[in-house]
């Protein structure tokens, strides 16, 4: 009797962790497909409509650019930190050379900087060179952000790798460089992947440099959901919308990885 | 030779972009934080004024209040967020299909742009037509009509549930990593020897976790000294300047104000809090490996 009765609360415990975790996305999408009528309204019995998507695509406000902008600032800033990160990762698995510790320790340190303290200097210099607004700003301060923590979370996947084969190579004649291009890399490519998406994430997601760095041309999407704030008020049928735009791809690629999440996120911070 | 400088030329690249995407900032805003420029009156930095700004701020109420709204913000949300990592991990470390499904789903929140989930709590919240509103005015009458992001206490209480429903999920995957590590032998012997699941949970698993629930609580901080997003999409500081954290507020002085002398100190101020957290943090995690391999 008491055996069923836990057996059953934790089950009740769970459903009602999914229902904390699921019901603010839940809203969300079913806002997204309401008419403006039923958005403000609580029922969960409307007509579906892709109306909001409709509009949110059209003039004025032109999410297609928005979307535009998220990608190619995700995948460029993605393009670039990673394989710099992974090569310093090696380095930092691999060979106990001076000023080693104090390197990681700097590199590391940097990401625990305000993201607020670094865009400040970065205004700056922009609007000196005239680069304010775009998006090669944007994925220069990005870099700031992720690359230090893609190196933490490649060195973790990289330490776990062990070293007898690269040795064996080494004897063999290889050069280092091939090692790491021929045996390192293809061993340690699914935690770079995982890495890489964490990076896009982490990088999509990014509102602060976006908000303060871009005005019209070079808005990305979080930043963007600010704009459906009117003088009418919040288009919030709108807005969800537009964050589901935000949210699927993001949410696909999270549920990739998910298996590694665990192991990827916890090697560098416990270890 | 071409060998053994090999790596640091490995290293060159990462290091440059660290170099010049935020050590070289950081000095920038070092330097502008001793110098009088307000933005508005000229494109150039003005002379250097000591320590002015910094002196300024020591005495400025609205510094003082967006410390004050930070402390509490960091206090309640680590708390809250460990606490109940703890808990969720505890619980979802046993095998199941609705335990797997559990951690599965867990890791949407954390995936989510925290300006959205700051967009959708002020939905949920609004008192005329916010779901969660309604839901509990109906649940509790007493609730009815509250105007839940008008309300200094109550904005904050929500501006840190959003917090912890981002946060939580990351959490609590580190928490099954370090359940996962510990060895499982003197658990089971206790179980064999009829300790109850309180005993055991306080007086053999968490003890052992002491390790990585220090180092989720200093990462929770840092994350929760940096939070931003939501503010601007949730509050906007509001009601008055009731949830306007330090973050917020240098973004303010430094993007509507354009006064970048005293949004330079500010930032450094926030700069050494974080600093000093994550140089005990690295400290911390070197003397726990330390003792790991002995």
């Amino acid at each position: 009797m008491r055996k069923t009765l836990a057996y059953l609360g934790e089950r009740a415990l769970l459903a009602l962790i999914s229902f904390v975790v699921l019901f603010p996305i839940a809203w969300m999408f079913l806002t997204a497909f309401k008419q403006p009528r039923d958005a403000y309204s609580l029922s969960l019995i409307f007509e579906p409509t892709v109306q909001n998507f409709v509009t949110v695509f059209s003039e004025p406000w032109n999410l297609g650019s928005m979307v535009l902008n998220s990608v190619i600032v995700a995948t460029v800033t993605v393009a670039i930190a990673v394989p710099c990160a992974a090569l310093a990762a090696y380095s930092f698995s691999r060979f106990r050379v001076k000023g080693r510790k104090f390197l990681f320790f700097l590199i590391l340190s940097t990401q625990f900087i305000p993201a607020v303290v670094i865009v400040l200097p970065f205004f700056l210099m922009f609007r000196q060179l005239d680069l304010l607004d775009t998006r090669i700003a944007l994925i220069i301060v990005n870099l700031a952000i992720v690359t230090p923590f893609v190196i933490w979370m490649i060195k973790g996947f990289i330490d776990a790798i062990p070293t007898d084969s690269e040795e064996a190579a080494m004897i063999d004649g290889a050069s280092r460089l091939r090692v790491i291009k021929d045996i390192v890399m293809p061993m340690a490519a699914p935690g770079i992947m995982t890495s890489s998406i964490f990076c896009f994430i982490l990088t999509w997601n990014e509102f602060l440099f976006a908000l303060i760095l871009s005005r019209r041309d070079a808005v990305t999407l979080p930043v963007g959901l600010v704009s459906f704030r009117t003088e009418r008020g919040d288009l919030w049928e709108l807005m969800s919308a537009a964050g589901v735009m935000i949210t699927v791809p993001i949410f696909i690629m999270a549920l990739f990885i998910q298996k590694h999440f665990t192991r990827g996120m916890t090697a560098g911070a416990v270890k | 030779m071409k060998d053994r400088l090999l790596p640091y030329w490995l290293l060159i690249p990462a290091f440059i972009i660290v170099l010049a995407t935020t050590i070289y900032p950081l000095a920038y805003s070092f330097i502008t934080s001793f110098r009088a420029w307000d933005l508005t009156k000229s494109r150039r930095p003005e002379g250097f004024v000591g320590l002015d700004n910094y002196l300024y701020a020591a005495g400025e109420s609205q510094f003082l209040n967006s410390l004050w709204v930070t402390f509490v913000f960091v206090i309640t949300s680590v708390i809250l967020t460990v606490v109940l990592a703890m808990a969720l991990a505890l619980l979802l470390r046993r095998k199941g299909p609705m335990h797997t499904f559990t951690r599965i789903i867990l890791i949407l929140p954390f995936a989510m742009s925290p300006a959205l989930i700051g967009v959708s709590y002020r939905f949920m919240f609004n008192p005329e037509f916010g779901v969660i509103a309604n839901g509990l005015g109906a649940v509790f009458p007493a609730l009815q009509g509250v105007p839940w992001l008008a309300d200094p206490q109550l904005a904050m209480g929500i501006l840190v549930l959003t917090d912890v429903w981002h946060w939580t999920p990351y959490m609590t995957f580190m928490c099954l990593g370090g359940l996962a590590s510990i060895p499982r032998e003197t658990e089971e012997a206790a179980r064999i020897d009829g300790a109850s699941n309180l005993r055991i949970v306080f007086g053999i698993i968490l003890p052992q976790m002491r390790g990585v629930i220090l180092v989720m609580a200093v990462l929770k901080t840092i994350f929760a000294l940096k939070m931003f997003d939501q503010v601007v999409t949730l509050t906007g500081g509001g009601p008055g300047t009731s949830t306007e954290t330090l973050a917020y507020f240098i973004f303010n002085v430094g993007f509507r104000w354009f006064d970048m002398g005293y949004a330079s100190a500010l930032a450094w101020i926030l700069t050494a809090i974080m600093m000093f957290i994550s140089i005990w943090y690295v400290r911390m995690l070197l003397s726990e490996r330390k003792m790991a391999t002995a």
